[in-house]
């Protein structure tokens, strides 16, 4: 199925993304489309969110309150833009009220800790020594230290140009702001994150 | 070309360092990289900020997303709107029924507790001719004599009056 087709609305041949039509159909009450966006989109969602919030289940409750306001939203929803835009604006606005809220402050804490739901870093040799990983998860942790340091828009701009492969204009749509703001905010966090990461080239 | 540094285009360098960088553009920069060491740094960095970054795997879903969810929204929704939907009832009706129940209860509730009109009851003759004035009697039956009168006058031989 193409991502995006055109569709006859009102008279008017609209571009719309398939999750925009999917959506109109949860709108209609077609409840088996919400679930098909569920599906899609659950995963990107609670990964945007983790690295957001650091933590596993605030992330899990956040991204719940998402496909929460998602559905209650359905009723209303127009096809203004893109349906992801839509998505990770809702996560974003939650996600920084988290992080205002202090709701994931036990997270810098557990950086420290060795936890089950902190995978670590890709490797090609399936065992490596304690030595290994070791340095791995040292070099996990000053990851998500630094990425914890950005303020909240620059975590969010950053982490939806390297993850979700956004466009500048579609992140300064998600946060509600210029294309400049966005390159701005950009520029800042990369710089932060060249100077405390560099070394580990 | 001119440096990305000095022109604030540094998004090149970024879009470069990701791999993101293609055809014609990604050769100038090629050619460029060659004769500035600020932007090769730039680009080392930049490199090293990626890879970093690509190490930082997030942890699978729970299984029980889903379920907690359709739970949630199973409890927000009530059982008349799922019958309804089941029935095939689009959502802008469902979200309707409710406004336009309480709208005709409202009605009924007003029309209910509304005061009745007042019942007009015509009033006896009886009334009337006991409102009349005593001169008012007199005029009229003086009024019946000229008439009668007056109808002698213009048919003499008549022996009764047409009244």
């Amino acid at each position: 199925m193409p991502e995006w087709v055109n569709t006859h609305m009102g008279g008017a041949t609209a571009a719309l993304d398939y999750d925009a039509e999917l959506m109109l159909r949860v709108k209609d009450g077609d409840e088996e489309c919400f679930a098909q966006l569920l599906e899609k989109h659950r995963s990107p969602v609670v990964h945007f969110l983790y690295r957001m919030v650091q933590q596993q289940a605030v992330a899990e409750e956040l991204a719940q309150e998402v496909f929460l306001r998602v559905y209650r939203s359905r009723g209303a929803y127009e096809p203004t833009a893109k349906f992801t835009t839509w998505l990770f604006r809702i996560a974003t606005h939650l996600a920084l009220n988290a992080l205002r809220d202090g709701r994931n402050e036990r997270s810098q804490e557990r950086l420290d800790e060795r936890t089950e739901d902190m995978p670590a870093l890709q490797v090609e040799d399936r065992r490596p020594s304690v030595e290994q990983s070791m340095v791995r998860q040292a070099r996990l942790d000053e990851v998500k230290r630094a990425v914890a340091a950005l303020p909240g828009k620059q975590r969010a701009a950053v982490l939806m140009h390297k993850y979700k492969e956004m466009e500048y204009t579609q992140i300064a749509k998600v946060l509600n702001c210029s294309e400049s703001a966005v390159k701005s905010l950009l520029f800042r966090a990369y710089e932060t994150l060249r100077a405390r990461l560099a070394h580990m080239a | 070309m001119k440096c990305p540094l000095e022109t604030w285009e540094e998004r090149d360098l970024v879009a470069y360092a990701s791999g993101a960088l293609e055809g014609g553009d990604a050769e100038r920069l090629d050619a460029h990289l060659e004769s500035c060491s600020a932007c090769r740094e730039f680009v080392r960095e930049q490199r090293a900020v990626w890879d970093a970054l690509d190490g930082w795997e997030a942890p699978p879903v729970t299984a029980d997303f889903d379920r907690r969810l359709f739970g949630r929204i199973e409890g927000e929704v009530s059982w008349w709107q799922r019958t309804l939907g089941r029935m095939g009832f689009p959502l802008v009706y469902r979200a309707l029924l409710p406004v336009t129940a309480v709208a005709c209860l409202v009605v009924v509730g007003v029309l209910l507790e509304r005061p009745s009109p007042p019942i007009v009851r015509p009033q006896p003759t009886a009334q009337v001719v006991e409102g009349l004035q005593p001169k008012q009697v007199v005029d009229a039956l003086d009024e019946m004599e000229v008439l009668d009168q007056f109808n002698h006058m213009m048919k003499p031989d008549s022996s009764t009056p047409r009244m």
